[in-house]
């Protein structure tokens, strides 16, 4: 990355200096067309919040839901991505999976308790500037209202946005996510386009299970503990957190430490160990 | 109309469970080409999802599983898995049946059930083998033991995503196939055994299951206790994974309920809920479980005692009389509460748990397969039969087996199933042998005088094994092992190009042993032996190391020590497989004629049957005239009349010039072994026969309580039997006492007949004299299955019954000529004082005497009452352990005349297997004995359970190779070691030992 | 051969070799099934499959030891499991019988056992190995008079 695309440095943004901490906003931009876009912004000088650290990407769709939540999981305040217009993308179909991306990102925040509104998806044209900047300033005042991420001062939604993080990295979610585009508009297998609302369900399904699976994971990994814990931690139903310990078990992912009384007590299996 | 009918020598079996596995068996067995149609894709049935089985407590899948394989790899039976019956025309001897077949989206042929394709399946739904508590994935196989092992797309859940088809490396998965074909083929006869469905206990609102976490059903519970389902065999509550600590059982959900359809009882529920009670007991000592019966239906072989055993040893609390009304949930800890009757209060008790026994029900197809087979079916939905020919559904050539002629157990099923065979093997004995496929092989090599020659084939299984072995570095070492001349890794050495590889690299290579390191010989074991003797290998000549399930899969975290131990494993089969010799499997003739010992129904049945198929019959009676107990029997429960049937089937017996009947004659000795008997009778005469069926019957008791033999008005209810027959009944009250001389500590099991019989007699009482009344003192009410009917309508009629406590039983008095029978009755507590003109004891069911004495002529076994005792308790029901001599009726247990007849037909079809092939073709993997090394000591011969030993005219042992199994317990035993284990050599065993144990 | 199994040098401390007889029908389908659900147990255990556990001689356990073995495992059918009707039952007093003599002998009694597997009991078997092996791992190595 050369400094020349970058914003210019010392640019005074007029806009209200909150008693907050400064918002930390990452943005991600596609070259061909956002991050031209940003440029023109700056050619032609109109102004945004100098808030956004922008970072850019061959296309939109570079931005695996991890990057993002690796963020948010690091205290970010909000992250915007901005790719090219439907059907403009420099490579073909790649904002169109773009979109299916931040779905999932989108609700994996949910799940996590982060404000969806944090993550910001934009088609930005390259002979948008002015929109570049109309989208940073609103947004910045959107991360403004929504305040500093509780991710540095709550320890437990730290744990959960490593959650969702960690369920993003999941085979599950991301076959899901990266046929979710091809289903619904070129057919799947068996030469079928399947209903938008159908798989809309099924998604929404895996994505809270393998939630909840990543956070117990990531709970008991901490600390040893039992379902009832758990589903007072995680504010789950305790017999939904039970069949995922099943499955954990199942999979040698969580074991049985020891029981205290009648209430057996799980602790996540670290990677690596075989016994 | 067609010139001649042909009759076609082939059978189709629907459903494929203990009951349809069973009736396929012994119809290949016996010589037909036998179909199995099954709805799921895996054969297996109900018995697969269960734990452990009563009464002996015996691992169900581990019973289950060699008779799947067994099934799987029969050459004359056809799998027709994820597939349904659509259409069948023609009649008996002919029939054309269409089958719709759902596509797997697999290629069966290709599929290697590696399991990768469901690892990465996005996809979790409802899984209907482990019920909620796990989820399924889209692509999947319902169990780890599941046959054909192969993987099936659940279409409804796939979403087509083409993730499995990038990872199977076998290419199997297809998904432009087609939904579903149709097949067609021609058989002779049908046996119907689809089986039952478990009644959905939701459907009992108020016991709040699938609303209340912590009230699973019994099948949910059974999951939850097998080791191999979802918690490992682990008890835990649905709600928090807690552990409980009390269990509550509720009997008779969905069962004996007017208040549902059905209203006939399951029949092994009762058995099956106190089962679980007691496995839940061994797996968390200190739990509570605490079981609410209407009445324990305890009935069958040995049953009495494991309720007993439950109470005594485990200490399962066990309430009578209780129809819990419902469940209430604590909405904070989940916890569950209801009210129940203890003696004559209402009590209430909270549970951590409860069960749900839920019953059994006509399976879904049901319907449908009225419909299309056009055949009659009861009120409730099960196949209609009638109690003397209880296989026969109501059309010819149709035959039935299993629950879905009404509910019943496993053991029940297998001889029912077995007996529609007999049936059918009858209906077809013309066509015997016509449609059977025998494979050729060629000649085997005669590799005498040559040095072992060995090819190693080291198996990647696409990344099972390779990805954690290094496969070529365990095959580079392998080709330098003594004896080895080829060595070559596979990508799978099961497909059919390497199949064709091996015997290639045989001939190139002059290999006289064969080893393939790959998965586990108990499944593809017998795969490879084909494959060397199609190349003129003998089959024992080769060896397999596991290197994929007890190696890559287990130890996937550490590839290098991985590796090194399937070096070590391999080195270790190469030691065996250069020590191989090739074994011969002597053919032993047969003589195809049997010897039925006993002449009452049940040796009757099953000797007419045996002669219809085709083979000689000795029938041996004791007594001067056939009949045995039917001749005292006046009236059944479905009201046919005995006597006419009895007359009917002497007078065909008589008739058969397949059968000679020895009245007054006994069985003296017995000589030989399956195929080669010798009998000698009592007038002296010798038989040679090759089957031996036992039905030598039991004998009604004979009281000496209650005032027996010493009252005139004391009588056995086959004296009311004869009495209300002869119309010379007159009495305006009658008390029946049930349970005399069973159910007691000199005889602790049930005479399971009793409860039916007194049934049958009050409401024919209750139907000719109306006024009568009639008080029956019972413990527990046993009219299981359909004769629940009889119970009611007998209730209804008026008929009383009380419950007394074997504590305190019915005290008897007599004044004068009149009678006084006080009993305490359990229910309303109060003691009630009965002047009968008549008291009627349901005598118990004994063993017959003579069983003692034919059982050491037979070296057979008896159980500790003095009843015959089979091989197994659950799936040998008619088999002894010893093979070609079986059993039936009364000899086995107490039973109802239908079951009789089911059994009598079972021990016909089991002998047929044997008659009908011209010679046995005994394993090679048997026991030598050296006699210059024999002392002639016995040993081998007290430890073999299949009397497979014998000393010979020189005193020493000898193996006799038709009975002898292999498992090789002589050869450990045998003080001299004077016992070789063929296969399974001393020399072959400690080389293994010694290889396993040397430097890498 | 000094009667120690392989020490290799990636694992520095002792590295007991396991023998375990398994018969065809329950344990060493069970040993399978452990393999089919994924089960991991350490990999110092080998099995010799036998048809019946009552094939397994006494002799060869003992000669198992000579030749350096650290520990023992016959392996069967539950009690009334038996595929052989009672094949297990002889096991179980050959075992008493085997148990007694190997004690006499010096050898801990740890390091044999006699453990009834089911065909469904996978995790029954890697739970045996897996303790077996930190047991033997405590004892350490066999001393060498005793295991002639």
């Amino acid at each position: 990355m050369t400094d020349k695309h970058q914003p210019p440095h010392g640019v005074k943004v007029q806009a209200d200096v909150s008693k907050e901490r400064k918002p930390k906003i990452v943005g991600f931009l596609c070259n061909w067309c956002s991050y031209a876009g940003a440029d023109l912004c700056g050619v032609s000088r109109f102004q945004y919040p100098a808030n956004i650290r922008l970072v850019r990407v061959m296309c939109s769709a570079r931005v695996s839901p991890h990057l993002v939540l690796d963020l948010f999981e690091a205290g970010a305040d909000g992250v915007l991505i901005g790719g090219c217009h439907l059907n403009d993308c420099h490579y073909m179909t790649g904002n169109f999976h773009t979109e299916k991306r931040v779905g999932l990102m989108k609700r994996l925040l949910r799940e996590a308790g982060i404000e969806e509104a944090r993550l910001r998806l934009e088609w930005i044209s390259a002979s948008e500037g002015e929109k570049f900047s109309k989208v940073v300033t609103e947004f910045t005042e959107e991360i403004r209202r929504l305040g500093t991420s509780r991710v540095l001062t709550d320890d437990m939604m730290k744990v959960r946005a490593a959650s969702a993080d960690n369920a993003s990295e999941t085979f599950r979610l991301k076959a899901l996510i990266g046929k979710e585009f091809n289903l619904l508009n070129k057919g799947n297998a068996y030469g079928d386009k399947l209903d938008p609302e159908k798989l809309g369900r099924i998604i929404d399904t895996a994505v809270v299970d393998e939630f909840e699976r990543a956070l117990i994971l990531e709970l008991a990994g901490i600390r040893p503990m039992s379902v009832k814990q758990l589903g007072m931690v995680m504010d789950v139903p305790t017999d939904r957190i039970l069949k995922h310990i099943v499955l954990l078990r199942q999979n040698s992912k969580i074991a049985m430490e020891h029981s205290e009384g009648f209430t057996p007590v799980y602790r996540t299996v670290a990677t690596g160990d075989e016994r | 109309m067609m010139a001649k009918k042909e009759v076609v020598g082939a059978v189709l079996v629907v459903g494929g469970g203990p009951a349809g596995m069973q009736a396929a068996l012994d119809l290949a067995e016996s010589g037909y080409k036998v179909y199995v149609l099954e709805t799921t894709p895996s054969i297996g049935g109900t018995m697969a999802q269960l734990d452990k089985t009563f009464p002996t407590n015996d691992c169900s899948m581990c019973i289950l599983s060699p008779k799947l394989v067994a099934t799987g790899r029969h050459e004359n039976i056809t799998l027709i898995t994820n597939a349904e019956l659509k259409k069948v025309e023609g009649e008996v001897g002919r029939f054309s049946v269409t089958v719709t077949k759902h596509q797997r989206f697999i290629n069966e042929d290709k599929c290697t059930c590696c399991g990768i394709c469901a690892e990465h399946c996005p996809i979790e739904g409802a899984n209907s083998f482990e019920r909620d508590l796990a989820p399924a994935k889209a692509i999947y196989v319902p169990f780890p033991q599941a046959v054909p092992l192969v993987y099936t797309i659940d279409k409804g859940l796939c979403i087509g995503c083409g993730i499995c088809e990038k990872f199977c490396e076998a290419n199997a998965i297809e998904y432009d196939m087609d939904s579903e074909i149709d097949e067609t083929m021609e058989v002779g006869a049908i046996v119907l055994a689809p089986g039952y469905q478990v009644f959905d206990a939701s459907k009992k609102s108020a016991y709040g299951h699938g609303v209340y976490a912590n009230v699973v059903s019994n099948i949910e519970f059974e999951r939850m206790l097998s080791a191999s389902g979802p918690t490992e065999g682990h008890v835990i509550r649905p709600s928090d994974g807690d552990v409980p600590k009390s269990i509550a059982f509720i009997q008779c959900v969905g069962s004996r309920d007017a208040q549902t359809p059905n209203s006939y009882c399951s029949s092994y529920c009762c058995m099956a809920a106190l089962k679980q009670a007691v496995i839940a007991k061994e797996h968390l000592p200190g739990l509570e479980t605490t079981m609410f019966f209407m009445d324990t239906r305890a009935f069958g072989k040995e049953f009495e005692e494991y309720l007993q055993r439950a109470e005594s040893e485990y200490g399962v609390r066990v309430f009578r009389n209780n129809r819990i009304s419902g469940v209430q949930q604590n909405k904070e800890t989940h916890d569950l509460s209801l009210s129940f009757i203890d003696a004559a209060d209402i009590s209430e008790e909270t549970f951590d748990m409860v069960v749900l026994s839920a019953g059994a029900e006509p399976p879904e197809m049901s319907h449908k397969l009225a419909e299309i087979l056009k055949i009659k079916t009861n009120k409730f939905g099960f196949c209609e039969t009638d109690e003397l020919s209880p296989v026969d559904s109501s059309l010819p050539g149709i035959f039935v087996c299993g629950a879905f002629s009404g509910p019943k157990d496993i053991p029940d099923s297998i001889a029912q199933a077995s007996g529609a065979a007999g049936k059918v093997a009858a209906l077809l004995s013309d066509q015997r042998g016509k449609l059977v496929t025998k494979k050729e092989y060629p000649e085997e090599m005669d590799l005498s005088n040559q040095e072992p020659r060995l090819g190693v084939f080291v198996c990647h299984c696409g990344i099972n094994i390779g990805s954690v072995v290094n496969v070529p570095e365990v095959m580079e070492y392998a080709s330098k092992l003594p004896g080895v001349v080829y060595a070559e890794t596979n990508t799978y050495t099961c497909s059919q190009d390497t199949q064709k590889k091996i015997k290639e690299m045989i001939k190139e290579h002059n290999l006289n042993r064969v080893v393939v390191a790959s998965c586990t010989p108990r499944t593809h074991e017998p795969l490879f032996q084909n494959t060397v003797r199609e190349a003129g290998l003998n089959k024992y000549l080769f060896e397999m190391a596991n290197i994929r399930d007890q190696c890559s899969w287990v130890h996937r975290l550490e590839p290098e020590a991985a590796t090194e131990k399937a070096k070590d494993l391999v080195r270790m089969a190469v030691a065996k497989a250069s020590r191989l010799e090739a074994l011969q499997q002597p053919k032993i003739p047969v003589t195809p004629a049997a010897l039925v010992i006993g002449g009452g129904l049940s040796g009757m049945t099953s000797a007419l049957e045996i002669a219809k198929a085709g083979y000689e019959v000795h029938l041996i009676e004791k007594g001067k005239e056939l009949g045995g107990h039917l001749r005292t029997i006046h009236s059944t429960l479905a009201g046919v009349d005995p006597r006419r049937t009895l007359a009917i089937l002497r007078k065909e017996v008589l008739h058969n010039e397949n059968i000679t009947v020895h009245l007054g004659n006994t069985v003296e000795d017995v000589k030989g072994y399956i195929g080669n008997f010798e009998s000698t009778l009592k007038d002296g005469e010798k038989i040679e026969h090759g089957a031996i069926v036992v039905a030598t019957g039991a004998i009604e008791y004979e009281p000496t309580e209650y005032l027996y033999g010493k009252h005139p008005k004391v009588i056995r209810q086959t004296a009311l039997g004869d009495m209300l027959s002869s119309g010379k009944f007159d009495a305006k009250s009658i008390v029946t006492i049930q349970c005399v001389g069973s159910r007691n500590d000199e005889h602790p099991n049930c005479s399971r007949i009793c409860c039916s019989t007194a049934m049958t007699n009050a409401l024919s009482i209750k139907k000719d004299y109306p006024d009568t009344e009639v008080y029956v003192l019972f413990r527990d009410i046993r009219t299981y299955g359909f004769s629940e009917e009889n119970y009611n309508e007998a209730a209804r009629l008026g008929v009383k019954f009380l419950r007394y406590d074997p504590s305190t039983p019915p005290k008897v008095q007599a004044d004068g000529d009149d009678i006084e029978i006080h009993v305490d009755e359990q229910f309303i507590e109060q003691r009630i004082v009965l002047k009968p003109d008549y008291l009627v004891l349901n005598a118990a069911v004994h063993p017959n005497p003579d069983n003692k004495a034919l059982a050491q002529l037979l070296k057979v076994p008896l159980n500790k009452e003095g009843f015959f005792l089979e091989a197994h308790m659950k799936l040998r029901p008619v088999d002894f352990p010893t093979d070609g001599i079986y059993l039936c009726g009364l000899a086995h247990s107490p039973r109802l005349i239908d079951e009789s007849i089911s059994q009598a037909l079972a021990a016909a079809a089991r002998v047929n297997t044997v008659l009908s092939k011209s010679s046995i073709e005994a394993e090679g993997v048997v026991s030598v004995v050296d006699e210059d090394k024999c002392s002639g000591c016995g040993t081998c011969v007290e430890v073999c359970p299949f009397s497979a030993l014998r000393k010979n005219s020189d005193g020493v042992s000898e193996v006799i190779v038709a009975a002898c199994k292999g498992c090789g317990c002589c050869g450990a035993t045998c003080p001299e070691g004077a016992i070789t284990m063929t296969h399974y050599t001393d020399q072959q065993l400690i080389a293994m030992a010694r290889a396993a144990l040397e430097e890498g | 051969m000094d009667g120690h199994p392989n020490l290799r040098e990636e694992r520095p401390a002792y590295n007991p070799e396991i023998v375990a007889f398994c018969c065809n029908w329950c344990s060493y389908a069970g040993a399978d099934l452990a393999g089919t659900t994924r089960l991991q147990y350490p990999t110092n255990v080998k099995i010799i499959r036998v048809m019946c556990s009552g094939r397994v001689d006494p002799a060869f356990v003992l000669k198992a030891f000579s030749l350096g073995a650290d520990g023992v495992i016959i392996a069967g059918c539950h009690p009334s499991d038996c595929h052989y009707i009672n094949g297990n039952e002889k096991t179980a007093i050959r075992g008493d019988f085997l148990s007694e003599f190997i004690e006499d002998a010096g050898i801990e009694s740890q390091r044999f056992r006699v453990e009834w597997i089911a065909g469904s009991e996978g995790h029954k078997f890697a739970d045996v190995v897996k303790q077996m092996v930190t047991e033997l791992e405590a004892l350490g190595p066999i001393s060498e008079e005793s295991a002639q």
